[in-house]
C-alpha cells in the first residue's frame, strides 16, 4: 500500500501515532517515513496539539489544601537553592582564593558554598540557627563557652556540635550522627580563618565525646570549622588537609 | 484584568512565573490546580498518587515556565502535558517497584468504562482548541471517547487498555480505530 497517494491511511496512522497506540514495528515506520514526508510530520504535529486539549476537558477536582503547602515548601527551598548558586558565583578576594588551592581535589564543591555562604553574609538555613539558638541557649549556663558550632553533612543533617572554652582552651566535639569512620581513618577537625591555609585543630578519635586543645587565638576571625576523612592518625603536622570533606558549618560566638 | 479571556490572564501568570515570582504561582495554582488535579486523577487514578503528582507538576511548571513561550499551544493544553507527563513518570517508577500495579484498585476506572455513570466532560477554562474537540468528541459514544481519552491520557496500548478496561482486545481495537476515525472527520472542519 502506498502512503503517500492515501490522504485517509496517512491521517489515520498520524492520529494512532499522536494517540500512542501505533505501536512496536509500525511506529518505528511511520516515524522513518515521517522524517522524509512533510505532510505526514505536520499531520502528527496537528494530531499531537488537538489530542493534548483531552486534558483541559477532564472533570474538575479539589486536591486538599495540603498539596499547595508542600509545592510552597518545595518552591522556596528551589528559591534558596539558586541564590546558593549564585552566591558561589559570586566574586570573592584573591587572597581568599588562594587558600582554595589547598581544598582542590577535597570535593568541597558544597563545602565551598556554605563557606562562601558564611564570607558573602547568606544567612545559615533556618533550622541550623534554630540547633544553633538551642545549644547557645543551653550553654548560657556555662559561662566559660564562648564559641559554638554545628558541623553538618552535605544533607544539612547535624553531624559533630563543637564547643570552645578559652580560658580552658578546650575544644569539645560531640558526635550527634550516625557517621562512623573505618578503622584505617580518621576525622581531623580543620579551621578555616579567610585569606590564609586550613589549620588543624586536632585528629578525633572514635568515642562519642572528644577534647582537643586549642588556644584562643587558634579560634578568633575564624568563621568556619570543617572536618575532612583522612588517613588514620591524621594529616602529618603542617600540612594541609588530603581527603574530602565531610562535614562543616560556621563557628558562631556564643551570647554573652 | 478580571476582563481578559482565561487563556491571557493563564499566559500572564505563566510569564510572571518564569521571573520567579511566588505570588504569581500561586495565583496559576488557584486558578488551575482542580482543573489540572483532574487530569492526574485520570492518570494514575489514585487520589493521593494524583497528589504527588500534582505538586511534581507545578515544580515542573516552576521551573520551566520560560519554556511556554516558546510553545503554540494554549496554556492548559501545556500545564495537561506537564501533569500527564509527570503521571506518566509516577506510574513507570511505581510499575517498576511493583509489578502488579495494574491489580490494585483504581478509583477511576471503577466508575467510568467499567460502571454505567456517565464522566461528563467539563470544558470550564477550555481553550478554542478544546471546544472543537469537545464539539467532536461529544459525538462518540460515551464508552469509545473514554477509551479514546485514557489511550491518551495514559499512554496505553491496545492491549493494555484491553486489560485494565477489562474489555477483549478486539472491542478496544474497534472503539479506537472508530473513534479516531469519526474524530478525523469532525476535526477536519474545525481546521
Amino acid at each position: 500500500m502506498n502512503i503517500h497517494n492515501n490522504p485517509a491511511l496517512m491521517e489515520q496512522l498520524a492520529a494512532s501515532y499522536a494517540l500512542g497506540t501505533l505501536r512496536g514495528g509500525a511506529r518505528r515506520r511511520f516515524e522513518t517515513l515521517a522524517r522524509d514526508n512533510a505532510t505526514l510530520r505536520a499531520a502528527a504535529l496537528v494530531w499531537q496539539s488537538r489530542l493534548s486539549s483531552v486534558a483541559e476537558l477532564q472533570p474538575q477536582a479539589a486536591p486538599s489544601p495540603a498539596v499547595w503547602t508542600r509545592i510552597e515548601n518545595l518552591v522556596r527551598a528551589d528559591k534558596e537553592a539558586r541564590a546558593m548558586q549564585a552566591a558561589r558565583r559570586a566574586p570573592v578576594s584573591a587572597g581568599w582564593w588562594a587558600s582554595l588551592g589547598l581544598w582542590r581535589g577535597a570535593s568541597a564543591a558544597g563545602a565551598l558554598a556554605a563557606v562562601l555562604a558564611v564570607v558573602v553574609g547568606l544567612n545559615v538555613n533556618s533550622r541550623l540557627s534554630g540547633q544553633v539558638s538551642e545549644l547557645s541557649a543551653k550553654l548560657t549556663a556555662t559561662p566559660e563557652i564562648e564559641y559554638v558550632a554545628v558541623l553538618t553533612d552535605d544533607k544539612a543533617a547535624a553531624s559533630l556540635l563543637v564547643t570552645f572554652d578559652p580560658k580552658n582552651k578546650t575544644l569539645v566535639l560531640k558526635r550527634v550522627g550516625g557517621f562512623r569512620e573505618q578503622a584505617d581513618k580518621s576525622l581531623e577537625l580543620w579551621a578555616l580563618p579567610p585569606g590564609v591555609a586550613p589549620k588543624s585543630l586536632g585528629v578525633l578519635n572514635a568515642d562519642p565525646v572528644v577534647r582537643l586543645t586549642a588556644a584562643g587565638t587558634d579560634m578568633r576571625q575564624v568563621p568556619t570549622l570543617a572536618i575532612t576523612l583522612e588517613p588514620r592518625g591524621g594529616v602529618p603536622p603542617g600540612s594541609g588537609p588530603t581527603g574530602p570533606v565531610l562535614f562543616k558549618g560556621a563557628l558562631i560566638e556564643t551570647p554573652k | 484584568m478580571k476582563s481578559e479571556s482565561p487563556d491571557l490572564q493563564l499566559i500572564a501568570l505563566i510569564d510572571r512565573v518564569a521571573g520567579a515570582d511566588e505570588k504569581a504561582l500561586r495565583e496559576l495554582y488557584d486558578l488551575s490546580s482542580s482543573k489540572l488535579y483532574g487530569v492526574a486523577l485520570r492518570v494514575v487514578g489514585k487520589r493521593e498518587w494524583a497528589e504527588d503528582v500534582l505538586q511534581e507538576a507545578f515544580l515542573t511548571i516552576w521551573r520551566i515556565a520560560g519554556d511556554y513561550k516558546a510553545t503554540l499551544s494554549p496554556p492548559m493544553a501545556w500545564m495537561g502535558l506537564i501533569v500527564r507527563s509527570r503521571g506518566l513518570d509516577f506510574l513507570r517508577r511505581r510499575a517498576s517497584d511493583r509489578a502488579d500495579l495494574m491489580q490494585e484498585l483504581d478509583d477511576v476506572l471503577s466508575d467510568t468504562v467499567a460502571g454505567d455513570s456517565p464522566n461528563p466532560m467539563d470544558t470550564t477554562q477550555a481553550s478554542e482548541q478544546a471546544w472543537a474537540l469537545h464539539q467532536c468528541l461529544a459525538r462518540l459514544e460515551q464508552k469509545q471517547r473514554e477509551v479514546v481519552s485514557l489511550a491518551y491520557l495514559r499512554d496505553l496500548s491496545h492491549s493494555e487498555l484491553a486489560e485494565q478496561l477489562k474489555l477483549p482486545l478486539g472491542t478496544v481495537k474497534t472503539w479506537i480505530r472508530r473513534g479516531l476515525e469519526q474524530l478525523r472527520g469532525c476535526m477536519a472542519r474545525f481546521a
